[in-house]
C-alpha cells in the first residue's frame, strides 16, 4: 500500500516538474530526480513544508523563485484531482505546432503570410546557386514568405561563422607578467632543483562584454525577428552576451537564448515578453534598463548595442539623458538601424535626433550583409 | 563513497522545524523556507546554493549551520582570478627547493627524494582540499560569493562538487573521508552556469517581513528597548522601498539600531536620522536620495 502510495507520489512530482518545464521553469531530470528524494525525507502531509522543499529543489534562479508559489498552487490545488491532465494539455499543443519556423515567426510577424503577400510585387522568390548572394543583400522586410526558411537558415550558419573568426583571432593574446613558481620548479626539477628555466604566467586577456538592446515594437516588425537571430548567433559564441528586449519596458533573454533549440526559445520569448508588438519608449526603457540592471552589467569593457529605427513615443530628453548615462559607464554604443538601409533616410525623428550625439557607430542592420559588416566594430 | 557515522549534531536537525529552532537558539532567525532549504541539504548532502542581495545572511547560514552541527567551518572566498594554487592546494616550493639542497649529500635515490618532496609535508592546503581532508566529522565548506570568480573555476568546482575527489598530480587521487555540507552564496553579479546551478539546491533570501526583522533585532540585540527597535525596523523598511542604489540589508538594520543606541536616544527623531544616514546609505548618492526624500516624509511612515 505503502509502495502505491510512493509511486504515485513520484509520479506526480514528475507532472509537477514537467508542468514547470512548460511554464519557463528549467527542472530539468536531475532536478525532479532530487526533489523525489527530498520528499522522502520530509513531512509530505505539511504543504508549506512540501511546497518549500519542491521550491528549493527544482528553481534555480530567482526569477523562477518567484514564479513558483503560483505554480506551486496551480498544480496542487487547482488541478488536485488531475494533476495529469495539466501536462498532457500542454504535450497535445506543443504537438499541433509541428512547423516550429512557423511557429517562431510568429512571434514576431503578426501574420506573415498576409504580410508577405502584400509583400510579393517587391521581393521575387529567389532560387538557384546566387541565391544565398542575393539573400544577403535583400532587405529584411522584403524578404518573400517562401525564402524565409532559406534565409533564417543561412543568416544562422554566416552570423556563426563570423562569431568563431573572432573568437580565434583573440586566443593568441596572453601577456607574461609574472613568474609562474609551480611550473619554474617543475621544470628545474631536470637540473637539480636549479631553476634555469623560469615559467610566466599572466592574465588571458577578456573578450569585450556585450549586451544588446532589441526593439521589438511595432515598427520593427520586419526586423526583429532577425536580430533576435544575430542576438543569438553571438550569445552562442561569445562567453558574456546580455540580450534585452523592449518596447515600453524591458525584458532580459539571455537565458532563453543560451539554448541550442532556438524555434523553442522564440517559442518561450513570446511568453516572457510583455507588450509585444506595442509603442516604443526608448528612453524610459533605457531607464528601466539602466535602473534595473546597469550597475550590474555596464563596465568600461561593455560593448553596448541598440537595435532599434528610434521611432520614438516618449520624451526625447530622457533617451538624451539615458544615452549620456549609459555611455559613460561603457566602452562604445552601437546604433543600429534598419531604416539606414533605405536610400535617402535621414536621422531626423525626434528619438534618433536626441540620441545621435550619444552614439559611437551608427550603422544600417537591414540586411544579412550588413550584420556581418559589423564584426569589424565588436 | 565514504560513510559518514552519526554525528553530535543530527538532534539538531531532524526535520526543518528542529533545524529553525537550532538556528534560533544561536541567534540566527531563519524562515521556514530557508530551514527547509538548508534541511534539505544536510540530509541530501546536496550543496545549497543562497542567492539575495548583500547583508541579508547568507554568509551567516553557513557560520551558524557549521556551530550547529558542531563540526568545522572552511571559508573560500571567491574573487576575480581566483585559481587552483589558492583554492585548492600548493606546493610549498621553498621548503621543497631547500630540502632538495639538504638531501644532495645523502644515499637517496631520486626516487626517494622526489618522494619525499612531493609529500604532504610540503603541501599547503588550501580551504577546497581542506574540506576533503577533514578527519573526524563532516565540514561545513562555504563557498562564498561564487559570482566574483570566472567560468573556469566554476567549472572545476562543478567537478568537485560531483565526486568530492581532488587529483594532485603527483600524490594520487584524495577522496573525501567525509563529504562536506556545501553552502554556496552569490549577489548575481554575474548569472552563473546553469550545470552549477542544477547542481545544487536553491535559495532565494529576500529581504524579511516586519515581523521577522524586529525577532532579528530582538535576538541580536537583547537590551534594545521593543518600541524603539519597532521604530528602527520600520524607518529601514522605508528607506528600502525608496529605490536607492543599495538598499540596506538586516545588517544595516543592526548597525542603525546599534548606533542610535549609542547615541543614547530613547526614540527616532529627525535628529538621530540626520546623525545616523551613514548607517544605511552607503554612496554619496544613496546619502543625497535619502535626505532629498524628507526625513520629515519617513517620520510619519515610524510612528
Amino acid at each position: 500500500m505503502r509502495q502505491e502510495q510512493s509511486e504515485h507520489l513520484a509520479a506526480s512530482i514528475v507532472e509537477f516538474s514537467r508542468f514547470l518545464r512548460s511554464n519557463g521553469v528549467s527542472a530539468d531530470t536531475s532536478q525532479s530526480m532530487t526533489a523525489l528524494e527530498a520528499a522522502k525525507t520530509i513531512d509530505i502531509d505539511n504543504t508549506q513544508t512540501f511546497s518549500f522543499a519542491l521550491q528549493s529543489t527544482l528553481c534555480s534562479s530567482k526569477e523562477e523563485w518567484e514564479l513558483f508559489p503560483e505554480l506551486f498552487d496551480r498544480f496542487w490545488r487547482e488541478s488536485q484531482s488531475r494533476p495529469r491532465s495539466a501536462s498532457g494539455e500542454h504535450m497535445g499543443s506543443s504537438r499541433s505546432n509541428t512547423q516550429e519556423r512557423d511557429d517562431g515567426s510568429a512571434v514576431f510577424l503578426d501574420q506573415p503570410g498576409e504580410q508577405a503577400l502584400a509583400q510579393d510585387g517587391n521581393g521575387k522568390a529567389v532560387y538557384g546557386a546566387s541565391a544565398q548572394q542575393r539573400l544577403k543583400k535583400v532587405d529584411f522586410s522584403e524578404v518573400p514568405c517562401n525564402d524565409l526558411a532559406l534565409l533564417e537558415e543561412l543568416s544562422l550558419r554566416l552570423l556563426r561563422r563570423m562569431s568563431v573568426r573572432r573568437s580565434r583571432r583573440l586566443t593568441m593574446n596572453t601577456l607574461a607578467e609574472r613568474v609562474d613558481l609551480r611550473r619554474s620548479i617543475r621544470r628545474s626539477i631536470t637540473q637539480g632543483g636549479e631553476p634555469i628555466d623560469l615559467a610566466y604566467k599572466g592574465r588571458k586577456l577578456r573578450k569585450n562584454k556585450l549586451v544588446i538592446f532589441l526593439d521589438i515594437s511595432g515598427s520593427m516588425n520586419f526586423y526583429s525577428m532577425f536580430l533576435v537571430r544575430f542576438a543569438y548567433a553571438l550569445q552562442a559564441r561569445f562567453e558574456r552576451v546580455h540580450t534585452f528586449l523592449f518596447s515600453t519596458s524591458v525584458v532580459e533573454i539571455s537565458d532563453l537564448l543560451r539554448t541550442r533549440n532556438l524555434p523553442d526559445a522564440l517559442r518561450r520569448l513570446s511568453q516572457r515578453a510583455a507588450g509585444w508588438s506595442s509603442g516604443t519608449k526608448i528612453g524610459e526603457s533605457l531607464l528601466e534598463f539602466n535602473q534595473l540592471y546597469g550597475r550590474k552589467l555596464l563596465s568600461r569593457d561593455t560593448v553596448f548595442i541598440i537595435l532599434s529605427d528610434g521611432w520614438d513615443t516618449g520624451e526625447p530628453e530622457v533617451l538624451a539623458a539615458q544615452m549620456r548615462a549609459t555611455r559613460r559607464r561603457v566602452q562604445r554604443v552601437l546604433w543600429l538601424n534598419p531604416l539606414l538601409g533605405l536610400k535617402g533616410y535621414q536621422p531626423i525623428t525626434r528619438g534618433m535626433a536626441a540620441a545621435l550625439p550619444h552614439v559611437d557607430v551608427f550603422a544600417p542592420a537591414h540586411n544579412l550583409e550588413s550584420l556581418l559588416a559589423l564584426e569589424r566594430y565588436l | 563513497m565514504p560513510a559518514s557515522a552519526a554525528q553530535p549534531g543530527d538532534e539538531a536537525v531532524k526535520d526543518p522545524d528542529a533545524l529553525l529552532r537550532s538556528f534560533e537558539r544561536l541567534g540566527y532567525i531563519a524562515d521556514r523556507s530557508l530551514a527547509t532549504a538548508v534541511y534539505l541539504s544536510t540530509r541530501l548532502h546536496k550543496p545549497l546554493l543562497i542567492e539575495g542581495h548583500a547583508g541579508l545572511g547568507k554568509t551567516e547560514v553557513a557560520k551558524t549551520l557549521a556551530a550547529v552541527l558542531g563540526t568545522q567551518l572552511i571559508r573560500l572566498q571567491c574573487y576575480e582570478g581566483l585559481d587552483v594554487s589558492s583554492s585548492v592546494y600548493e606546493w610549498n616550493y621553498q621548503k621543497q627547493l631547500l630540502a632538495i639542497r639538504i638531501q644532495e649529500g645523502t644515499q637517496q635515490t631520486v626516487e626517494e627524494k622526489e618522494r619525499h618532496i612531493f609529500s604532504r609535508e610540503f603541501l599547503l592546503e588550501r580551504p577546497l582540499l581542506k574540506s576533503i581532508l577533514a578527519q573526524d566529522a563532516s565540514p561545513v565548506l562555504l563557498i562564498d560569493e561564487i559570482d566574483r570568480a570566472d567560468e573556469a573555476f566554476e567549472a572545476f568546482l562543478l567537478e568537485l562538487l560531483s565526486d568530492f575527489q581532488i587529483s594532485v598530480p603527483e600524490m594520487g587521487t584524495i577522496h573525501a573521508r567525509h563529504i562536506p555540507y556545501v553552502i554556496l552564496t552569490s549577489n548575481r553579479t554575474r548569472e552563473l552556469s546553469d550545470a552549477l546551478k542544477r547542481r545544487c539546491l536553491y535559495h532565494w533570501i529576500d529581504y524579511p517581513s516586519f515581523e521577522r526583522e524586529m525577532n532579528i533585532v530582538r535576538a541580536r540585540m537583547p537590551g534594545i528597548e521593543e518600541e524603539l527597535g519597532s521604530q528602527v525596523v520600520r524607518y529601514v523598511q522605508a528607506v528600502r522601498r525608496l529605490d536607492l542604489a543599495k538598499p540596506p540589508g538586516v545588517a544595516e538594520t543592526l548597525d542603525c539600531a546599534q548606533a542610535v543606541v549609542s547615541l543614547g536616544s530613547q526614540r527616532l527623531n529627525a535628529e538621530v536620522i540626520e546623525a545616523t544616514v551613514g548607517c544605511l546609505a552607503k554612496s554619496m548618492e544613496d546619502g543625497a536620495k535619502l535626505k532629498e526624500a524628507g526625513i520629515d516624509l519617513l517620520l510619519p511612515q515610524i510612528s
